[in-house]
């Protein structure tokens, strides 16, 4: 029964913030993903905002990085990427999660990983973006239509649960806004 | 020559309405509450936006198995890690359920009690709930009635504010209010169209404790308008929703006869049989586990439901052998709580192109109509719906990838109306808690040991509300109705425990008077939920406060009038 969106504030409200700077470096480093994918390593140095991660392997991460990436990607308005998504599901696992939660995680994304790699006729992270795109297109359309992938629903919930939880998501994406102030039962889209 | 003139055990919703009406009639207050003290500036975490959160506001799952297995059972949307000092350990606060049956006992031990985290419901209870017991041979009868109780209603709601609509409606009492938060462009269609094939029944805005129109007496207190953030469970920087911390305990501080002290565990009651009398307190620290005594000249019992009657049960002596004030051997007995279950949800179509603004701190309310605008129902009494049509958030529930499944969170959504029952629970002597008879807490303190279950009329009426609750929404025109099978609620679970200390006309049947005034000790009042001799199906806070304010400022009448 929740509201689920507040309008964006009014023109000229906004101040540049820290998210502005960093998506404006981004886009001028150029290129419509923030991953390349070369020889099948994924970068994602610039990305998390802590060095390392705590729960993820390296390729987990990476699979995770590219879904997150398809799923939301930077649109006029940050992406996941941008707002680190997969360094919070990171953290979310190696504080947050229990043992049993950790070991349905990972076999989420590791049925996921190989799910996408035989939509995408080899590794997916190797995928060139457009072949990655429909492997994931497929997967989740099976997921909402056909034969689920074990766990893909709840993986993409959270992961958008995440990003819509971060300044970039909540803010830049949705117009959330702290303090309304007022309340408009019936107003303009 | 006592310490105190008066003393107020819990700080809570009702504790801090028996410290207000005490302290602003020039009694000196003494207010012990076992939790620690909430202070707002440094405990409530309303401000801190989504993104400062660590992990989604989750609290480890392993830390909710260790501490707060049956809290987070209960009530799990409100234990977030920035909420969870608001809510017992229940490693730290045991308690035990008869076999075979359950019991949510959810609570939290701080400055204010659960009227911190409450869902700010505020409606009064109607004629025909001071009735009922009467009428149809249910319990005991209230002492008194609808009447007695309206000037108290006026009293508490002005100074607590309260926003809702005027209805004019017989059962639910109109009260005084600020202006409400407005029904949204789905749920007024949803009202003309389900009033119009149920003339008797009514969807209005929700009444809730929240200021719209602050007065100057509420700015005074520090109070202001509701920002319509819904932060509420962690607290108010603008004080704008009642509860004691925000409200009734700094008015009470203000006149300067307050005391209030913290980490105090109320053990027992002390009784002096030769002037049939209460004297005072005996408290253990909760942190130095140090004990002392409070003495007093009257006692004001706002434990809440569960804890009064086990002090009063701790109370036991030559003179009350089974517990003080007991004679009728009631404490403890007829516990009541309301009972949920049953809902339905469904689309309804016509507003893609609209929105809300603002995350509003009620919906909508359907109030009671069974045995009161309708009849032959095959149950006694009613319920009430609680609910709202919003327009529902994708929250990755749907298909797609990419901008089109990004840019569906914010593009226009269908909007759904969801409600679901409160109903009443018919009163039963078997349906009690109990002093567990060598299991203590750390304190040395009994632990509670549970015995409730529903009887039929609770289960028939739920499972007639859910048909009622799918046929509003066919009427109005809702597409992909919801509706799961009946499943109640666990007593507790709704946090609207009363009952344990019910008054009445009978000092053989009942604990207490009308006055909430113990019929064998005169100078002990007890004014939480216990008092309650029927559930109604109304949210029953609002309830508390006012028999609290008459209770209080009828102990004073009698103080200052020498009979106490």
């Amino acid at each position: 029964m929740r509201a689920v969106l507040s309008p964006a504030p009014p023109e000229g409200s906004r101040m540049i913030s820290r998210r502005d700077v960093i998506r404006n470096l981004v886009i001028s480093l150029g290129g419509s993903s923030l991953l390349s994918a070369c020889g099948g390593r994924v970068t994602l140095q610039a990305l998390a905002p802590d060095a390392g991660a705590r729960f993820y392997g390296e390729r987990e991460l990476a699979v995770l990085s590219r879904v997150s990436d398809l799923l939301l990607p930077r649109t006029e308005t940050p992406g996941a990427l941008d707002v680190h998504v997969p360094a919070l599901l990171d953290g979310l696992m190696a504080e947050w999660a229990n043992a049993e939660t950790r070991a349905q995680h990972r076999a989420s994304l590791a049925a996921l990983d190989e799910a996408l790699g035989i939509r995408a006729g080899g590794d997916f992270l190797a995928a060139p973006d457009p072949v990655a795109e429909r492997a994931l297109a497929a997967v989740d359309a099976d997921a909402f239509g056909g034969e689920p992938v074990e766990g893909y629903r709840d993986l993409k919930a959270l992961v958008t649960q995440a990003y819509f939880a971060t300044e970039g998501g909540a803010v830049d994406e949705q117009g959330w806004v702290a303090v309304p102030g007022r309340w408009d039962p019936c107003a303009d889209r | 020559m006592a310490d105190f003139d008066a003393i107020v055990v819990g700080s809570g919703m009702s504790g801090g309405w028996s410290a207000k009406e005490l302290a602003e009639r020039g009694l000196k207050v003494l207010v012990l509450e076992r939790g620690p003290e909430i202070v707002p500036d440094r405990d409530y975490t309303d401000t801190i936006p989504p993104w400062e959160r660590p992990n989604l506001d989750r609290v480890p799952e392993e830390e909710i198995e260790r501490h707060y297995p049956k809290q987070y059972g209960g009530v799990a949307y409100a234990i977030k890690e920035t909420t969870k000092h608001f809510w017992v350990k229940d490693d730290e606060h045991p308690y035990e359920e008869a076999e075979g049956t359950r019991y949510d006992w959810l609570r939290g031990y701080h400055t204010g009690g659960r009227s911190i985290m409450w869902s700010r419901q505020a409606y009064r209870l109607g004629p025909q709930d001071f009735e009922a017991n009467e009428r149809e041979g249910v319990g005991v009868d209230w002492p008194v009635r609808y009447e007695d109780i309206a000037p108290w209603y006026d009293h508490v709601e002005r100074f607590a504010g309260i926003a809702g609509s005027a209805e004019g409606l017989a059962q639910l009492p109109d009260g005084v209010f600020q202006p409400a938060f407005a029904l949204t462009c789905a749920e007024e269609e949803f009202k003309a169209r389900v009033e119009a094939a149920f003339p008797g029944r009514n969807v209005i805005p929700a009444r809730v404790a929240h200021i719209t129109a602050a007065t100057e007496e509420q700015r005074a207190l520090g109070r202001s308008n509701c920002r319509v953030r819904d932060r509420c469970e962690h607290g108010c920087v603008f004080r704008a929703y009642f509860s004691s911390l925000n409200a009734t305990l700094p008015a009470a501080r203000r006149t300067g006869n307050l005391t209030l002290v913290h980490n105090a565990i109320v053990q027992s009651i002390d009784y002096d049989p030769g002037t049939a009398r209460v004297t005072g307190v005996r408290v253990i620290d909760a942190v130095s586990k140090r004990t002392r005594t409070y003495t007093t000249r009257v006692l004001f019992l706002n434990a809440s439901t569960i804890a009064s009657a086990m002090i009063l049960l701790q109370s036991a002596s030559e003179a009350f052998p089974n517990g003080l004030a007991n004679r009728s051997d009631q404490v403890g007995r007829n516990l009541m709580d309301h009972v949920s279950g049953a809902g339905a949800s469904g689309l309804i179509a016509g507003f893609e192109n609209r929105t809300v603004f603002g995350r509003r701190p009620g919906g909508i309310y359907i109030p009671r109509y069974a045995n009161i605008t309708e009849h032959d129902k095959p149950y006694l009494r009613g319920f009430g719906f609680q609910g709202g049509g919003t327009p529902v958030g994708a929250g990755g529930g749907v298909a797609g990838i990419g901008r089109a499944f990004k840019e569906a969170h914010r593009a226009p959504a269908p909007w759904r109306v969801s409600i679901g029952a409160f109903g009443e629970q018919l009163p039963h002597p078997d349906n009690r808690v109990t002093l567990h008879p060598s299991r203590r807490d750390s304190w040395g303190n009994p632990i509670a040991v549970f015995d409730v279950t529903y009887g039929d009329n609770e289960r028939i009426m739920l499972a007639e509300a859910r048909k009622d609750a799918i046929a509003m929404l066919e009427a109005a025109g809702c597409t992909d109705i919801r509706s799961a099978e009946v499943d109640l609620t666990p007593p507790g679970n709704r946090i609207h425990e009363m009952g344990s200390a019910r008054m009445g006309r009978d000092p053989a049947t009942s604990v207490l008077n009308g006055w909430c005034q113990a019929h064998d000790v005169a100078n002990l009042f007890v004014t939480d939920g216990s008092f309650m001799a029927s559930s109604a199906c109304q949210n029953p806070s609002l309830t508390y406060m006012a028999f609290s304010a008459r209770a209080a400022n009828h102990a004073a009448d009698l103080m200052a009038e020498g009979g106490l």
